[in-house]
């Protein structure tokens, strides 16, 4: 089977229709266990009750609005180094999941703040980094859509997208580099986990989730920019002939 | 299995909060990927996409 034919919009339009299911089964089933294990099965906090329970959407939203990010980054410039087109499709597919989930992870931060902080915000380190990483979907998105030509619109949010990678890192050990309110990596690669099983398996099953959520719908909206661009393209073929 | 209370210990306000947000957040990226999708139909329901584009990955 020759995969390089699937980097070709017009190829991988109906390859995404025939995936989309797949993702989205799952990612709703997912949910609901997610949920179910995460109310019923894992225990109350010793110290912070049932208030840590946000914590079942926030980790997954925030991780997802890193890594979103990074992946974003990648296929930006991918379409940039190669002249890909379906890559920079993806970019911009990927971008408005990206900053819905870091703007769920700062709202359900605040919530998770307020009881047990004492405050909705703080200008500490972890949370305004991941403030920047929002401004930088916005940035992105709002560069993209300023500038009617779309391979020009590419180019210049993959120089974006780039440059602003390096805030991830920033974010992730913004905990360890400075004093900050946040909580510290709770699950860590090579140590064992500091939290109960149960809610460590909740918390995974709901990352898996969100997951295979925002692969349905960057394929269900990449379907969209290639139909878009695609069409315009068309347009300015008949036009000129 | 524990069945949790609504009151959630005090912090329901918090937790019902936050997952009507991300419920919210959801729904809103469904609702505007539709109206996206049902624009695009609207505008043009003809095949043209096949007609003036090519199979070539680079522009």
């Amino acid at each position: 089977m020759n995969l390089y034919k699937y980097a070709s919009p017009i190829n991988f339009y109906p390859l995404a229709g025939k995936l989309i299911p797949w993702f989205a089964t799952p990612a709703a089933i997912l949910f609901g266990v997610g949920l179910f294990v995460g109310f019923f099965i894992a225990p109350p906090d010793f110290q912070q009750g049932d208030a840590y329970r946000i914590m079942f959407i926030h980790v997954p939203a925030a991780w997802l609005g890193m890594f979103l990010y990074v992946l974003m980054a990648i296929y930006a410039g991918v379409g940039w180094a190669f002249n890909a087109r379906l890559a920079s499709m993806m970019a911009s597919s990927i971008s408005i999941t990206g900053a819905m989930f870091t703007f769920l992870s700062l709202v359900t931060g605040a919530f998770w703040g307020k009881p047990t902080w004492g405050t909705w915000w703080v200008w500490d380190a972890r949370m305004t980094s991941t403030l920047i990483l929002l401004f930088l979907y916005i940035g992105f998105i709002s560069l993209q859509s300023s500038i009617e030509d779309p391979r020009r619109a590419d180019r210049a949010g993959a120089v974006l997208a780039l440059v602003g990678v390096v805030n991830v890192p920033i974010i992730y050990f913004s905990v360890q580099w400075w004093n900050t309110l946040h909580q510290g990596a709770t699950i860590r690669i090579l140590a064992k986990p500091t939290i109960h099983g149960s809610m460590l398996w909740s918390m995974l099953i709901m990352l898996a989730a969100c997951w295979l959520y925002s692969v349905a719908v960057v394929l269900i909206r990449v379907r969209c920019i290639i139909l878009e661009r695609e069409q315009n393209a068309a347009r300015l073929v008949e036009a000129t002939v | 299995m524990n069945w949790p209370d609504l009151s959630m210990g005090g912090y329901g306000f918090y937790i019902w909060g936050s997952y009507l947000f991300a419920l919210l957040a959801i729904v809103w990226e469904l609702v505007t990927l539709s109206y996206r999708k049902k624009a695009q139909a609207q505008e043009d329901s003809s095949p043209k996409v096949l007609r003036g584009s090519t199979h070539e990955t680079t522009s």
